[in-house]
């Protein structure tokens, strides 16, 4: 299968303050929720596309309330070979989540309602479609009951 | 008076719009410049852009803002504000499961809508319609308290 490729990427680079510790955390909870990989322990990523950039924008406003400051850049990756490895990492982040749905929906008795809100959070970061995720909701719509589709 | 945002609006610019013509500026004048654009216009008031005082605060969108600086105390609307929260930026908490739908439908009217000014229109429509639904909600909510 082709995979897509993302043109450019949206990075976010910040700092804030040590102290409280809760607003640091807060910063870095809705990264991950955002599913954004950390680089080097240094620049957040994501694919750009309208959606992302605004995410980013309105994350680096509320670090710049929390006392701290944030640049949002958007790139490209110039080395051959460095975009797709990039899209792989993204891919395999989400891939290791949609595998252990897959696995949990196989046991006995599945936490049906559990699994389907993981689905929803990792569907949300599954920025290139993965193949796994259409998957898992197969899996899970036939769980569900009814006509299969 | 005018009111000015950035171009090609999503699901809280639209609630903004609906906000300000419903509660604030019955003849409100929307104006949109491109991301970024500066200076913006002086005689018009700018909102949900970085920076300017009808923006997103300690996390809340524009619509929260919008609210607490007009001190609109109407319970819908709070209700209102915390779905568009959702809807908007992520959040680590999510109790809202209209939030995720708003937006689609809010970003599909954008795909379907010729400019921002049609957008906002019919936008207006989708806000009614949540307004009165939450609103007979709460009713309910109410008199089954009672």
């Amino acid at each position: 299968m082709e995979q897509p490729q993302a043109v450019s990427w949206v990075l976010l680079v910040y700092k804030i303050p040590r102290e409280p510790t809760a607003s640091r955390a807060q910063v870095w909870r809705k990264l991950k929720r955002l599913g954004a990989l950390l680089l080097h322990d240094a620049v957040w990523v994501l694919p750009a596309t309208p959606w992302t950039r605004e995410q980013f924008q309105w994350l680096g406003v509320e670090i710049g309330e929390l006392g701290g400051e944030a640049h949002l850049w958007e790139a490209r990756l110039l080395l051959n070979g460095q975009n797709a490895e990039l899209v792989q990492q993204f891919q395999a982040r989400v891939d290791v989540a949609y595998q252990e749905i897959l696995e949990d929906l196989l046991q006995e008795e599945p936490d049906l309602v559990a699994l389907s809100r993981k689905y929803q959070q990792v569907r949300a970061q599954d920025y290139f479609h993965s193949e796994l995720g259409r998957q898992v909701l197969k899996r899970l719509l036939q769980a569900r009951g009814g006509f299969a589709s | 008076m005018k009111w000015v945002t950035w171009e090609r609006v999503g699901v809280d610019r639209m609630a903004c719009a609906w906000l300000i013509t419903k509660y604030l500026d019955p003849a409100a004048e929307f104006l949109f410049v491109p991301t970024g654009y500066k200076p913006l216009p002086v005689d018009a008031e700018p909102f949900d852009i970085p920076g300017v005082r009808l923006s997103h605060h300690r996390g809340h969108c524009t619509f929260y803002t919008i609210l607490r600086e007009y001190d609109l105390h109407d319970p819908v609307l709070q209700h209102i504000a915390r779905v568009i929260d959702e809807a908007d930026t992520v959040q680590e908490v999510s109790l809202e499961p209209a939030a995720a739908g708003l937006d689609l439908i809010c970003r599909g009217l954008c795909l379907v809508s010729p400019d921002d000014q049609a957008a906002l229109e019919r936008g207006r429509l989708i806000y009614d319609a949540l307004y009165a639904q939450l609103a007979s909600e709460l009713i309910q909510e109410e008199q089954g308290k009672g």
